[in-house]
């Protein structure tokens, strides 16, 4: 009859005593169970989302800093190009897993047909020259959005080194674009370099004109830019972004830099007021946009860190994952709420189970009394109301972590529901090369709450050592206990 | 001598003054003995056993036990190992049967105990006169003068050679007391026991080998 089987007979033998200890575990247990569940589910829609998001950074104008400029300072200002030099300096840090830096131009065709999405219809009004297809340079030879699995390639290939170095004149068109003008790998098509020049009543005027004969090494397919997309108005913004894929086509840079210089020695030769304060201003006609691929979504705060102070003036590095705090509200408040549930639970249950203890342990004094006087080492004593107390509070706290996942998972549907709305333009992330039809809704989406090892751990670290302390303070009792007192 | 107390005095404060329980109190207690101490209520006579049996400390004077101090042994200790205390009220634990309560301090001594204790506590509740049918029960289910074995039984699980009692028939009729008198007894000159008994009863006093009486905290022999 030791301390601890005294301890579980405690139990079995005060059935009400004990139920009643269970009762109020149990629904304490279940905030502290529902708040932790919260808690961890919330953190991993965080690293799933910004998983998603994938871990490329771009460096670009910090608009916030210009924003800010005084009319005299931006008079003044002189904004410094990023240069090659610089970006092959980004992209060789140890983050950076590979890189890419980019030039865009716009070209028409009288060759070839756009594609145009059925669902826009007669929506799209455009005005002007045509300029429907996006010829994007890239200097990543294996085409970094196939990398990043924006796209893949369905046919034939990718670039070789040496078609981007020499500029071939050689692309990746879209399969839809392809079937569209019945176009395969091998074939060749032209595009206008047309250059407009506009009089003062804004009626265009063709300066001049070349062929830009394209041959087709490669076919893509996007990667469902609309997949999932319901009948909702707002979506025309996707099905814009979804024909202007389809009407991009990969060429090496050289074959942009090439269009884009023709253009303006054009321009400059039709305007001389033009050419001479191009001149003057000795302009450069190469303004790429750098994209790196981090090993890590981690690495971002590290990568960002390091690469601040090489850039110029009024540069900034803005990474995928910043992304997540625009469309994380729902779970933001979610997790403020469980942290704020959690801690007073955990205070509520030191209070609460501690007074608990305290009114069952002055009904036992006797019988405590009677083990003092026996002899027995109060710490044993001590031991043995902590055995009955943590027997209880794991029997209880394991049932509420089932009951605790459940209410969590209904708390937060409630939640996440009044919080709830339409995928809309603003939600979705645009930066640059690294935009994403990532909304709110992928983010409720990704929340899940499940019964893992962490949470399961968690739940049991921080409910027993409640439990503890609250059973530890009204066991100072039992220390000062007067066996002589009690029994004579 | 078994147990010696020697000058003790216990008091409180009332006020300025010190009101004594006991003054300067000396008693020896030895082996194969049962001893009877007589007093009326208020006399000190509870405070003298809380004091024999280490529930409480003097103000000063000191108990020898087999003439070591009990303080240096170790209330807590000389209480677990050295003696029994049996208490007017019986001070058993009602969610217990008998022979739990029994096998309770068991657990607790340091004393060699035998291996299969139920057993030796079947025998030893057998002994005090309590059937193993009775021994099943829980101790609220048994009367008065069986609950008092039952706690005479708890006194003697450990195999100490001193036994204590407060008032031990104060709660029982003359027939139960007079069994329960017959058992010290037996304790005392069979096993060679001592016993130690406080009590008003005068019977119980002319039963006893010696009896002292005490009278306002001051401790004389009972002729």
């Amino acid at each position: 009859m030791n301390f601890i089987k005294r301890g579980f007979l405690g139990i079995t033998r005060k059935k009400g005593k004990s139920l009643i200890l269970l009762a109020v575990i149990f629904i304490l247990g279940n905030l502290i169970s529902g708040a932790v569940s919260i808690q961890q589910s919330t953190d991993n829609v965080e690293s799933t989302i910004k998983e998603k998001l994938g871990s490329s950074a771009t460096v670009e104008l910090d608009y916030e800093a210009i924003d800010e400029l005084s009319e005299a300072e931006l008079m003044d200002l002189e904004i410094q190009d990023v240069d090659i030099d610089l970006i092959k300096q980004i992209g060789g840090l140890s983050y950076v897993k590979y890189y890419d830096y980019s030039m865009p131009t716009y070209l028409g065709s009288e060759n070839i047909e756009s594609y145009q999405d059925e669902e826009m219809g007669e929506e799209v009004i455009t005005h002007g020259p045509s300029m429907d297809f996006m010829l994007k340079g890239i200097n990543y030879a294996p085409v970094l959005d196939f990398k990043e699995e924006k796209g893949k390639l369905v046919d034939g290939r990718v670039f070789t080194e040496e078609e981007i170095d020499e500029g071939d004149s050689v692309t990746i068109i879209s399969k839809k674009l392809a079937e569209k003008n019945n176009l395969h790998v091998g074939d060749t098509f032209t595009l206008d370099s047309a250059v407009y020049d506009f009089d003062e009543n804004g009626e265009e005027d063709l300066i001049g004109s070349r062929d830009v004969v394209l041959e087709i090494i490669g076919i893509f397919e996007p990667s469902s830019i609309k997949e999932d997309q319901d009948e909702n108005p707002e979506n025309g913004m996707m099905d814009m972004m979804d024909s202007e894929y389809q009407n991009t086509m990969y060429v090496p840079n050289e074959v942009v830099i090439a269009e884009e210089n023709y253009q303006m020695e054009q321009l400059m030769q039709a305007d001389e007021a033009f050419a001479a304060m191009l001149e003057e201003e000795e302009v450069t006609f190469e303004n790429y946009t750098p994209i790196f691929v981090l090993n890590n979504p981690e690495d971002s705060e590290a990568f960002e860190e390091e690469v601040a102070p090489l850039l110029p003036e009024l540069y900034t590095v803005v990474s995928a994952t910043d992304q997540y705090d625009s469309i994380s509200g729902p779970i933001d408040s979610m997790s403020k709420l469980a942290k704020y549930v959690l801690i007073a639970s955990v205070i509520a249950t030191v209070l609460i189970t501690g007074l608990v203890v305290l009114l069952f342990l002055r009904d036992r004094k006797h019988e405590l009394g009677i083990y003092l006087s026996l002899g027995e080492k109060r710490a044993r004593v001590v031991g043995q109301i902590l055995i009955e107390v943590m027997v209880i509070a794991f029997i209880g706290l394991t049932i509420s972590l089932f009951s605790g996942k459940i209410l969590a998972e209904q708390v937060s549907d409630t939640m996440m529901k009044a919080d709830d709305h339409e995928p809309s333009f603003e939600d979705m992330m645009f930066v640059g090369e690294m935009q994403t039809n990532m909304t709110t809704d992928d983010v409720i989406d990704s929340y899940e709450v499940n019964l893992n090892a962490s949470y399961i751990i968690g739940f049991y670290v921080i409910s027993l050592l409640t439990i503890l302390i609250s059973t530890a303070i009204p066991l100072v009792y039992i220390v000062r206990l007067n066996p002589k007192k009690i029994l004579m | 001598m078994l147990l010696e107390a020697q000058e003790l005095n216990y008091y409180y404060q009332d006020g300025e003054q010190l009101r004594y329980i006991l003054k300067d109190t000396s008693v020896a207690f030895e082996k194969g003995k049962f001893y009877a101490v007589l007093g009326q209520s208020g006399s000190g006579k509870t405070t003298l056993l809380s004091l024999l049996s280490a529930l409480d400390s003097p103000h000063s004077g000191k108990v020898l036990f087999n003439e070591q101090d009990i303080k240096k042994i170790g209330y807590e200790k000389y209480r677990r190992n050295n003696v029994g205390i049996i208490f007017q009220s019986y001070n058993l634990i009602p969610e217990l049967t008998a022979m739990e309560n029994v096998l309770v301090p068991m657990s607790i001594t340091e004393n060699e105990i035998p291996d299969d204790q139920k057993t030796v506590v079947y025998n030893l509740l057998d002994y005090i006169g309590i059937a193993k049918d009775k021994a099943d029960r829980y101790v609220n289910k048994l009367s008065g003068g069986e609950q008092q074995r039952v706690a005479i039984a708890r006194a003697l699980a450990t195999n100490v050679e001193l036994i204590l009692a407060d008032e031990p028939t104060g709660n029982l009729d003359e027939d139960m007391e007079q069994e329960i008198v017959d058992i010290f007894k037996r304790l005392a000159h069979e096993h060679e026991k001592c016993v130690v008994v406080v009590t008003h009863s005068k019977e119980i006093a002319m039963q006893a080998d010696q009896a002292f009486h005490l009278k306002k905290g001051v401790l004389s022999t009972y002729e």
